[in-house]
């Protein structure tokens, strides 16, 4: 216990000196940290700075929003970008703030954040009314006179003209068949291989497409007789009535369709939606080169789903779906005689 | 809202995103994911419900949802709206026809309050199709140049091939990021 005494008087007497030195050495460290700190970071994470700032920001923006007049159209689409994009830079700020401030300083920032995209919004509904955008099929079928004639590639040259670009591009310029009244309509393997193929507004048709589309739609149809290749993806079928569908597919979906025969070969699933009296058999057509685009469409010829219909409306497992059945075997039809006319 | 943004912050550790694959039915959604994923496409069917696929992708954790689209289903999509950090709309290019209700519907999920803060990534699916409209076509369809609402991004891509899939996530993330994720 002495000795332990004396031995501590000792060090006491002895240590000053390199107790000092450390705790200079520690203070210095603590400066130049502080030092540190201070030149990064400590303006922006200070309260007084982001009010400051925020408040200066919102302002400009409340300027440029209010500055903007009717007058000069072009002048007020870019004040208006330019406050959308400052508006947008302000949210962030006050997102990367978020950690220091009070609950209320932040519900008042987001507040004000949120009238100014409001103002934004209203200011723009003022300067520039929204621009009407029109797309309607029907009209640019009945000012195309020629687009009762089948739509091939060459057309490709007449679309996108002027303001009627959209309303053109919806029907021409797509391969396959439209607006068309009881003919019979066919084309062949060496130009159907791959492509995406329309059949639309025809009655009292019969189609009948040799070779592998890529992908078929097939809308508003009514009393055809459709005949198809193997599909390599989908075949979309909207606004069908009292057709007879022939074709293989890797998916079927048959939407607004009734009194419909399908003979069908699918190698995923077949799925119908919003439709009545739907009925399937399987796929049964063959023509000569078949084999070989079935192997271009890379579909499993083994591999027929056409009994696993999926009905979206009919989501209750067990009770199977009123809006749709198999074709008993004796109804089904067996010769397509698919022959052709010369020309 | 302030909720919200601390919650995100929160997120900040495991850096998780949330993006939600919208679109008409036969846009391609599934066919992007499991594209994305590295899983086969030619047995997808139309999908009857939803599907869920968490992966990571340059450090990011992303949980990508993939709703179905017919009719019949778009009224569910909005149980899928929350803590969204990324909408992904598909369309499928080569379908005119149906462009207008596409345009409609996206309008509808852009007004959407759960989805205010999400940045939006517009995939012009199946480019490979000969038929197929350009991204800039598709965007003149769809009146893209309107949105202010929204940061937003149009790419052509193609799901079949897995042509520009890439370009187009690596866009969202790093606009989500710049978003939610504070720097370190």
């Amino acid at each position: 216990m002495a000795i332990c005494q004396v031995q501590f008087n000792d060090d006491t007497v002895k240590i000053p000196e390199k107790v000092l030195r450390r705790d200079q050495a520690r203070l210095e460290e603590l400066e130049r940290r502080r030092n540190e700190k201070e030149s990064q970071s400590v303006a922006e994470e200070n309260v007084d700075y982001f009010t400051a700032t925020f408040s200066a920001e919102k302002a400009a923006i409340e300027d440029l929003i209010s500055s903007c007049a009717n007058t000069d159209h072009e002048k007020a689409t870019k004040m208006l970008e330019d406050a959308t994009l400052k508006t947008q830079q302000l949210q962030k700020f006050l997102n990367d703030s978020v950690m220091f401030l009070t609950q209320y300083e932040l519900r008042q920032a987001q507040a004000s954040v949120q009238k100014l995209q409001g103002s934004v919004v209203e200011r723009r509904a003022e300067v520039m009314p929204k621009k009407k955008f029109a797309f309607r099929s029907r009209t640019a079928r009945t000012s195309q006179p020629s687009a009762s004639m089948p739509v091939g590639d060459k057309d490709k040259t007449t679309y996108f003209v002027g303001n009627a670009a959209v309303h053109v591009r919806a029907s021409a310029e797509q391969y396959g068949f439209s607006n068309v009244d009881s003919q019979v309509l066919i084309k062949r393997s060496e130009e159907i291989q791959q492509r995406d193929v329309l059949l639309s507004h025809l009655a009292d048709c019969k189609v009948i497409l040799y070779g592998s589309p890529n992908t078929v739609h097939i809308k508003n149809v009514r009393d055809c007789q459709i005949l198809c290749g193997p599909v390599s993806s989908s075949v979309f079928v909207d606004e069908c009535t009292g057709c007879t569908l022939v074709f293989a597919c890797q998916q079927l979906r048959t939407h607004n369709t009734t009194a419909t025969q399908v003979y069908l070969h699918v190698t995923s699933r077949a799925i119908i939606e919003d439709c009545h009296g739907v009925s399937f058999a399987p796929f049964n057509w063959t023509y000569q080169g078949m084999d070989n685009d079935f192997r271009v469409s890379g579909l499993d010829p083994k591999r027929n789903n056409w009994s696993q219909v999926d009905d979206f409306n009919w989501l209750a497992s067990g009770t199977p779906s009123p809006n749709w059945t198999v074709i008993p075997e004796s109804e089904r039809i067996s010769c397509w005689d698919a022959k052709e006319p010369s020309s | 809202m302030g909720l919200l943004t601390i919650l995100k912050k929160l997120k900040h550790k495991e850096r998780e995103m949330r993006l939600l694959m919208l679109g008409l039915d036969n846009a391609g959604k599934t066919t992007i994911l499991k594209k994305f994923n590295g899983e086969d496409v030619s047995t997808i069917s139309p999908t009857l419900g939803f599907n869920i696929k968490t992966l990571e992708h340059r450090g990011f954790k992303l949980n990508i949802w993939d709703v179905g689209g017919q009719k019949s289903l778009r009224s569910y999509w909005r149980n899928y709206f929350e803590s969204t950090d990324g909408l992904v709309w598909v369309v499928d290019s080569a379908d005119r026809l149906r462009l207008e209700d596409c345009r409609k519907e996206l309008g509808a999920l852009l007004l959407e309050e759960r989805l205010a803060g999400a940045t939006l990534l517009v995939f012009a699916n199946k480019q490979d199709l000969p038929g197929a409209l350009s991204k800039d076509a598709i965007r003149e369809a769809l009146t893209l140049d309107e949105i202010k609402t929204h940061h937003w991004c149009i790419v052509g891509c193609s799901a079949v091939t897995g042509e520009n899939l890439l370009t187009g996530v690596d866009w969202l993330l790093d606009d989500i990021a710049a978003r939610i994720f504070t720097a370190d």
